[in-house]
């Protein structure tokens, strides 16, 4: 069920509709308690027809919402999401007035509607583990086997229907299998949290890849792990002496392990992005006081104080920045407390310099900025350029020598 | 002693008439279960027009779905406030409201704050994060319902709301939740106005959208924890949303937008009461009549889009 939710669910996070999700695990209740109307009208029934009658009440009252939803949007020009919350909390209503007739005509059908709204992973026994993973198993194959298609109609619609690809069709059966995975789903998490087991893996994936074929297969373990971390620590604090549901529990897990990755996955998390920026910064600040430098006389040294006059620094910083500086041979220490370009720093300055002035005739010549104006944008831009860049720009300019403000271009490349 | 017992739809409203004559000439000493069902559901529909109206404005109303699952820790969170600080032993329908207040002002805040951290910090899609919080703050308290009560019992009534079991004190209650709720409106009805159509108007006005939107949000939670007991926190959302939608399909002035979603929301309410009623005393079904109150909404929702494409 995780396997098959979480697989679903990257599809739709990747579409940008994880919240359809919500609405179509909501709008299986009256399909549910309608089931259970018609279960205990047919009195005594077999497990297993039990099982299939509440399967296919839930997946036609999804499929209705589905299409409701999808005609309100398209004819009647409904933002998607007052949609969504609409069906949402109509089909929960229409539900409720069946549930509350159950609840007189037949307590037990009604208790066994009522263990869809929250989920109860504990009464589940073999013959639903075996439907749940016939039903899983489609959705796998169907993911595993149309692999292709899928990817086209979501992200190269164009290029897919050059290809022939019948993308409506590929479409209906996208939500077909959604419908599948939440239809198994709510059995063990319940109709409110389906969203979440939906969202969650595909989320934490997302922060780790790109590529879809990388996240599916993320997403799905990531998926199956919170269904036996969720289970696991149900099964530990009731040996405790706490009864947890479990549906609740494996969605905390999960979250737990989206939060986790959102902050510490090693490209797009939050840690490694400050770190980044940070890092940037710092580049930015001791190239700023290089340049400092070489203005302020090339082959004179100036003391500390000289140099915050021209940067936005405190003094610790400032401290820490030539340290480094130093360590990598750009400066070196003069006298007491004054600081000098080395040879090397000299050239790595002038480069910078040369990337600055480049950058603002390039902006005075070829897209007529301003000439006042174009100082801050080659600020930024001149910790940017690489030496590709520069060398085109240069080429376009004409090796030009002289810039805007009518200052020489330093020639030569980066140290 | 009710005098609505055994009355069919048609003949409800003829005894209305009557009560209402009779209570103005001070001939009723108490009200009956019906009227008191009627007020509230009023007083629940009418403040919920008026936020409803602007929060599909303002297109947050999956904001407002995910505040309706999010009341669930702040109703329990209230409920154990109650038990373990201020000593009181409760049921859930009768917490004293200040501490239902404190409630809802935590998890209005908790909900809009995190889904923005995750959205704008951890750069996860919008709602894909409202989806995520909301769940996640759900399964919580799922499960501080079921460890700290030892029973679930209480987290299906604050979801389904249980019209039948009101007390005639909720009406001042709800009544004082609209009042709020109108006077808001009423005070900063221009800038809603400028908010809801125009955005770049509204921060060349220098109006901060942000406080409005904390502001709405936080009106939202308050109304769903006033009426959660009423109607249930998603039937509370059906009330929010299906009435300005409706209305929508008729004008696209704000004016007569929050009087005629005011409308509807009363009307489904008013025929809700007498449809269940009617069910309970010509059939013998009990039928939920929140439940009953959002059927209607969607029929007339339904009927307001046929409306629509009959013109097209």
């Amino acid at each position: 069920m995780c396997l098959s939710s979480s697989l679903m669910g990257t599809l739709m996070f990747v579409r940008k509709r994880s919240l359809l999700g919500e609405t179509i695990s909501h709008a299986t209740y009256p399909g549910i308690v309608l089931s259970g109307f018609l279960g205990a009208f047919l009195g005594k029934l077999s497990l297993l027809s039990t099982l299939f009658l509440f399967l296919g009440g839930a997946t036609l009252f999804a499929y209705f919402g589905l299409e409701i939803i999808e005609k309100i949007r398209n004819r009647l020009r409904i933002h998607f999401d007052a949609a969504l919350c609409l069906i949402l909390s109509l089909s929960l209503g229409i539900g409720v007035v069946f549930a509350s007739r159950m609840q007189f005509i037949s307590p037990l059908w009604y208790q066994q509607t009522q263990t869809f709204l929250y989920g109860q992973a504990a009464t589940m026994n073999d013959a639903h583990v075996l439907i749940y993973g016939i039903l899983s198993l489609f959705v796998f194959l169907f993911i595993v086997l149309r692999y292709r298609e899928i990817e086209l109609s979501l992200f190269d619609r164009a290029y897919g229907k050059g290809l022939g690809v019948p993308l409506l069709k590929v479409y209906r059966f996208i939500f077909l299998f959604l419908i599948l995975s939440i239809v198994v789903g709510i059995r063990s998490v319940g109709v409110v949290l389906m969203a979440g087991m939906l969202i969650a893996p595909a989320a934490a994936a997302r922060s780790f890849t790109d590529r879809l074929a990388v996240l599916l297969p993320l997403s799905a373990f990531l998926g199956i792990v919170s269904g036996f971390g969720g289970n696991y620590l149900s099964v530990l604090f009731s040996e405790r002496g706490y009864h947890l549901p479990t549906g609740p529990m494996i969605l905390l897990f999960a979250a737990i392990i989206t939060f986790f990755s959102l902050i510490f996955a090693p490209k797009k998390g939050i840690v490694s992005r400050l770190i980044r920026m940070n890092r940037f910064r710092r580049r930015c600040q001791s190239e700023n006081i290089l340049k400092t430098l070489w203005k302020g006389g090339k082959k004179t040294s100036l003391s500390h104080q000289e140099i915050l006059k021209w940067n936005a620094l405190g003094p610790l910083r400032l401290k820490g920045a030539l340290f480094k500086l130093q360590r990598e041979g750009w400066v070196t220490k003069e006298g007491k407390g004054k600081v000098i370009l080395t040879s090397d720093g000299l050239k790595k300055a002038e480069h910078l310099v040369r990337l600055h002035r480049l950058w603002e005739l390039y902006l005075v010549s070829c897209l007529k900025a301003d000439e006042e104006r174009v100082h801050y944008s080659a600020e930024e831009m001149e910790h940017i350029l690489t030496p590709n860049l520069e060398t085109r720009l240069s080429e376009l300019l004409n090796n030009p020598t002289i810039d805007p403000h009518q200052k020489p271009i330093p020639r030569g490349n980066e140290p | 002693m009710n005098p609505y017992s055994g009355v069919s739809f048609f003949s409800f409203f003829p005894v209305m008439m009557k009560r209402i004559f009779l209570f103005f000439s001070g001939d009723v000493g108490s009200l009956a279960s019906d009227e008191v069902q009627l007020l509230v559901l009023i007083c629940i529909a009418l403040s919920s027009a008026l936020l409803g109206t602007f929060l599909v404005l303002r297109k947050m109303t999956m904001l407002a779905n995910s505040l309706s699952h999010t009341i669930l820790i702040g109703i329990v969170g209230a409920f154990f406030l109650s038990r373990f600080i201020f000593n009181r032993d409760e049921g859930i329908y009768t917490i004293h409201f200040p501490t239902l207040l404190i409630g809802a002002v935590i998890t209005a805040l908790l909900t809009t704050i995190s889904t923005e951290f995750f959205h704008k910090k951890l750069r996860l899609q919008k709602d894909a994060s409202i989806g995520l919080i909301f769940t996640s703050f759900f399964a919580l308290g799922v499960i501080f319902v079921t460890v700290l009560s030892r029973n679930s019992h209480l987290g299906v009534e604050a979801i389904m709301g249980n019209v039948d079991a009101l007390h005639p004190n909720h009406i001042k209650q709800v009544f004082y939740l609209l009042l709020v709720n109108a006077i808001f409106v009423f005070l900063f009805f221009r800038r809603l106005e400028v908010i809801s159509f125009d955005q770049d108007l509204a921060k060349n006005f220098g109006i901060s959208l942000l406080f409005f939107n904390h502001l709405l949000m936080f009106q939202t939670a308050l109304t769903a924890v006033g009426s959660f007991r009423a109607v249930g926190v998603f039937l509370f959302l059906a009330f929010l949303v299906a009435p300005a939608l409706t209305a929508r399909f008729f004008t696209h002035r704000l004016k007569p937008l929050l009087f005629l979603a005011g409308g509807i929301g009363t009307f489904a309410a008013l025929i809700s009461v007498a449809l269940s009623r009617h069910f309970l005393s010509v059939y013998h079904l009990p039928l939920a009549t929140s439940g009953l109150a959002a059927v209607i909404l969607g029929a007339l929702f339904l009927g307001g889009a046929l409306h629509k494409l009959r013109k097209g």
